[in-house]
């Protein structure tokens, strides 16, 4: 593409352009830099990461999805390719029984060694397989499982809201890891050496590698030509990009949009998944953290690719992969690298590709999309909280909660109804941001674990007490929020959903990791009122009635989070029906009209940002004091990812979703009482989240408390008998012409004088002929209707009975 | 007459192309001023250049202040609206509520107190007034995707007026319409015009153009061709010559 450029463009393209040369000038320079960026090791990093970022590009030109459980694919590969090898097993993801709730229904009868037949779980082709068939039979696994994303997943969401796709995505992407650690527990896996090359050091002049290494290297960047040249100069390339353009436009070209896109996601899977497998050969072994995870910097290759171009991206993939082991080696060799009580701060190799892509989207993003940019797409409807729900809302839950969960329930129910109050918490942080202002994050328990650990902090060695510290950590939540809504201002959609991807992984490390923060072996204490410890078994005495029976969790606790709970549902709840509500969901549903309608899209995008992380840092300071100490586990990621799937399917544009999203979250009332009840194993919360997640994002996208609440308009329509005459429906014609004729006379010259007199323009004067002078109160009504009925028969009786009703 | 906008050898590029080249457009307080001309000739990007939504050269003076460098929002509450083509409603807010959005404005201790006291009354004269205006109270609570496309396009102009704005810059209002329902939305333009809020109607409905504005401005290539009362411009042998060749090509 040749476009005139201007100075500000060249800038755009100069200024990193020059600061990354400077930086391989520098590496070049020295030669222990050098040595530790041109590394086997991180070549074989640059190769892996360079192949994700390849498949996602693919499938990106072929079906427009970012792809984010892309490196989830390459590590279910290695896993599938691992154990075909060692044990000749082709293992299959947990499917689900018809016959299970029959064998759940005798098992609670009492008879447990009863079993109806399963499903296998795995498919045996004899032993220990050789390499080229366990190779094979992987990809073809590979393909299949490509086919069965686009068929499956991707197509029926082919016109649906980028956030639909986003959260597919993510569900795709914990399904995976769900079934891998179902199959093979969360430990790491041998994987059996490459035959055809070994571990001998090639020297190559400027820097030394292993045959394996080097062959890997080799394979990506005869891949990625492969692609360029399959994209850029064959009719398939051609159709794809006439596809992306416009459907019609494949067709006319003779190809199926359809079998396109399909086929650039078998592309994506088997490429994805090749290079999975070989560095996972490399390494000697696989698990199913590690590989998942490399999705942030290979989206973030992708993006400096402009999602298109194969070349940028293997370049950047490489660096962004190549970086790691010199970070690394810098971390422990020169004296100003950033230290933290000590020690080299941990994860700075993750705050690379998070720089890389907010410079990259402040680069080229946009302050208000311009013409012809979509937004996130139509999410969920957010209703507003009618009167009696908030009148009875709050203390109708708190009622429900409150009384079984403090009396009745058994230990393992309380910890769940505990674990679904925060969860509520965390769904709540998602319902505002997502649900009204349509901004993706996938860092809310990074917000909630910065506050957690503030928490720990202040009130154990600073001595802050009870509830001060969760002001405090609710602040600096405030503060993280608000800087991740800085590249909120100008990127949108997937864009800001990979941009908080990255924040969360680095903070993961950075922070969570970092032994002077999370407190080393010991973890970080938070010093809680005995009063709401968990772990406190004392009763009480309260009027008379004796609460807590002696067993953990402390029944008080739960009293404290319901409470929690309750505040924060009726600030979110109060949000939407105010004015800030009103002017964030105008943002969500078109950024440009909101601007032009006088609303200050970036203060309330950063407010939004605040409120959400205001209340997720709540959330972490209420887990906080709940357990008494911060572990990091809780606040990864992956709960980040969990999080948002489960506001997403419980609905991610209402109180009440949140409500439900805090029911069906991991560890929570909904999987308790499976787990309890139903005998179902931990490792299932996942697998079915990841499952829902997908479900729910194909079938129903407004999340379980959206269809309830379409269903029960539905259903109520369908009872009350039609309006008599609703003036929209009852008149077809009712084009603007139409209703405007009847207030044609409202505004005569004379009268109407808005910009100075402010009250509404009554027509006194009107030369309607029954429009008699009307009370002040309610001019419109009255007058229109009266108006109409010299002007369109049709409507006209039913138009003040409407507007009557309307106020 | 007082002079509302002014804008001053105003281009707006994209890249190469200059869609709006060096135009100077003036409106006073009170007129009805229209702005056409054929396909591509630089409407819509002049209408997002003087509201703030693409950048622009040269300058544009609004009720005496430089508004140039002014962000969209802030141009809106100056008291320069606009409608859009395609109507860009608030799908998920009733009627009423994206009126609202127009007519309110947000401060720090507002937003505290909504979070206390949401449903407080609150003036909604602005709202109903432009309600009233349009015809369109019987729909307040209803939702955009609820109601017909006309009086989808009500909305649209009740958003902006709910504001009180001093001049609305309309795209292409009368898109769609036939003949009938084209004259009296221009008998409506007027009425607007008679409350006090000057408008700049961009469209290529000659008919409507020439049948409801005070003065008109003739725009090919980004660039005037003709200005005047509707007569001197429909005599002008410029905008015949412009005008009779978009039709030959289309």
């Amino acid at each position: 593409m040749t476009r005139p450029r201007t100075p500000s463009a060249r800038l755009r393209t100069g200024v990193p352009a020059l600061v990354v040369v400077a930086l391989l000038a520098v590496i070049l320079a020295k030669g222990d830099y050098r040595a530790n960026f041109f590394s086997g090791g991180g070549f074989a990093l640059g190769a892996l990461v360079a192949a994700i970022a390849l498949g996602v590009v693919v499938t990106y030109r072929g079906s427009g999805v970012v792809n984010l459980a892309g490196a989830a694919v390459a590590m279910y590969a290695a896993y599938v390719y691992a154990d075909l090898r060692a044990h000749g097993d082709l293992f299959l993801p947990p499917l689900p029984n018809p016959l299970a709730p029959i064998e759940g229904l005798v098992h609670l009868a009492g008879d447990d060694s009863f079993a109806v037949p399963h499903w296998p779980t795995s498919v045996s082709f004899g032993t220990a397989m050789g390499f080229w068939p366990a190779l094979v039979l992987a990809l073809v696994f590979c393909a299949l499982f490509g086919l069965v994303l686009h068929v499956a997943v991707f197509r029926p969401l082919r016109h649906a809201p980028v956030l639909a796709k986003v959260v597919a995505s993510v569900g795709v992407l914990l399904f995976l890891q769900a079934v891998v650690v179902r199959r093979f527990s969360t430990t790491t896996q041998v994987v059996g050496p490459l035959p055809f090359v070994d571990k001998t050091q090639v020297d190559l002049g400027l820097f030394k590698i292993t045959q394996e290494q080097l062959f890997v290297v080799c394979l990506v960047l005869v891949l990625a030509v492969a692609l360029w040249a399959l994209f850029g100069r064959s009719r398939f390339g051609l159709a794809v990009r006439a596809a992306a353009e416009n459907e019609k436009g494949a067709t006319v070209l003779g190809f199926s949009a359809d079998r396109l896109a399909a086929a650039t996601w078998v592309l994506s899977t088997v490429v994805t998944g090749l290079l999975g497998i070989f560095v996972a050969s490399v390494n000697s072994a696989v698990d199913p953290n590690t590989m998942p995870a490399l999705i942030v910097p290979a989206v973030t290759a992708a993006l400096v690719g402009g999602f298109t171009s194969f070349g940028w991206t293997t370049l950047a993939a490489f660096g962004l992969g190549m970086q790691v082991s010199l970070v690394t080696f810098l971390g422990a060799n020169e004296s100003w690298f950033p230290k933290a009580g000590g020690l080299p701060v941990p994860g700075v190799d993750l705050l690379v590709p998070l720089v890389v892509i907010v410079a990259v989207l402040a680069l080229r993003g946009q302050s208000l999309p311009t013409r012809g940019v979509l937004g996130p797409g139509r999410l969920p409807f957010s209703p507003s909280a009618r009167p009696w729900a908030l009148r009875y809302g709050g203390p109708g839950l708190a009622v429900v909660a409150l009384i079984p969960g403090v009396f009745f329930l058994s230990p393992a129910m309380r910890d769940g109804l505990t674990n679904t109050l925060t969860g509520i918490v965390i769904c709540l942080s998602i319902v505002v941001l997502t649900g009204f202002i349509g901004q993706i994050s996938l860092a809310q328990t990074s917000f909630a674990g910065l506050s957690a650990y503030t928490v720990a902090s202040l009130s154990t060695h600073h001595g802050w007490p009870f509830p001060l510290p969760i002001l405090a950590g609710a602040a600096v939540a405030v503060v993280a929020g608000v800087l991740v809504a800085l590249p909120a201002l100008r990127v949108r959609g997937v864009h800001l959903a990979i941009a908080t991807l990255a924040f969360a992984v680095a903070v993961d490390k950075v922070v969570f990791a970092n032994s002077w923060i999370n407190g080393g072996f010991d973890g970080a204490t938070v010093t809680t009122p005995d009063l709401l410890r968990s772990q406190d078994t004392a009763t009480h005495e309260f009027l008379g009635v004796t609460i807590g029976d002696g067993t953990q969790p402390n029944p008080l606790t739960l009293v404290f989070c319901l409470v929690v709970v309750v505040a924060l549902g009726y600030l979110v709840a109060n949000l939407r029906r105010s004015l800030t509500g009103r002017q964030m969901l105008a943002i969500r549903s078109n950024e440009r009209a909101a601007a032009a309608a006088g609303v200050n899209v970036a203060a309330v995008k950063v407010l939004a940002f605040g409120v959400s992380a205001f209340i997720a840092g709540v959330g972490g300071a209420v887990i906080a004091y709940r357990t008494g100490n911060v572990t990091p586990d809780k606040f990864l990621y992956d709960k980040s990812l969990m999080f948002f799937a489960f506001a997403y399917l419980g609905g991610i544009a209402s109180v009440t979703g949140a409500v439900t999203g805090g029911l069906l979250v991991g560890g929570g009332l909904g999987f308790t009482v499976l787990n309890q009840v139903f005998g179902l194993p931990d490792e299932f919360v996942l697998l079915l989240g990841g499952l829902g997640l997908v479900v729910t994002a194909v079938l129903n996208p407004e999340g379980v408390a959206g269809k309830a609440r379409t269903d029960l308009l539905a259903l109520r329509r369908r009872l009350r008998p039609p309006a008599p005459a609703d003036p929209p429906t009852s008149t077809d014609s009712a084009t603007m012409a139409d209703s405007s004729t009847p207030a044609e006379p409202l505004i005569p010259a004379d009268t109407a004088t808005p910009t100075t007199g402010p009250t509404p323009t009554v027509p006194s004067a009107a030369p309607t002929p029954n429009a008699a002078p009307t009370p002040n109160a309610a001019p419109t009504p009255v007058a229109s209707g009266s108006a109409a009925g010299s002007h369109v028969s049709g409507s006209a009786g039913a138009t003040p009975a409407v507007a009557g009703e309307a106020r | 007459m007082t002079e509302l906008l002014r804008t001053e050898a105003m281009s707006v590029v994209y890249g190469g192309l200059h869609a709006v080249n060096g135009l100077d457009l003036r409106v006073d307080e009170g007129r009805l001023v229209g702005l056409i001309g054929p396909n591509g000739a630089g409407k819509t990007s002049f209408i997002d250049g003087i509201s703030g939504f693409t950048r622009t050269q040269g300058a544009i003076h609004f009720r005496g202040r430089r508004v140039d460098r002014e962000p969209a929002h802030r141009r809106a509450r100056l008291g320069l609206g606009r409608t859009w083509q395609s109507l860009e409603l608030f799908e998920d807010l009733t009627v009423r509520e994206n009126l609202q959005v127009g007519a309110e404005r947000q401060t720090v201790g507002g937003f505290l107190l909504d979070l206390v006291r949401p449903g407080r009354q609150r003036d909604q004269t602005d709202v109903d007034w432009a309600l009233d205006v349009l015809g369109i109270a019987h729909l307040a609570d209803r939702l955009p995707t609820e109601i017909s496309h006309g009086q989808r396009k009500l909305v649209g102009a009740g958003r902006t007026l709910a504001a009180r704005p001093a001049l609305i810059c309309m795209d292409e209002p009368a898109a769609g319409l036939d003949t009938t329902e084209s004259e009296q939305f221009g008998r409506r333009l007027r009425r607007i015009v008679d409350a006090g809020v000057s408008i700049l109607l961009v469209d290529h409905d000659m008919g409507l153009v020439m049948g409801v504005c005070d003065e008109v401005y003739v725009i090919e290539f980004g660039t005037r061709i003709a200005h005047g009362t509707p007569a001197q411009v429909v005599a002008d042998e410029k905008v015949r010559a412009a005008y009779l060749g978009t039709k030959a090509a289309s």
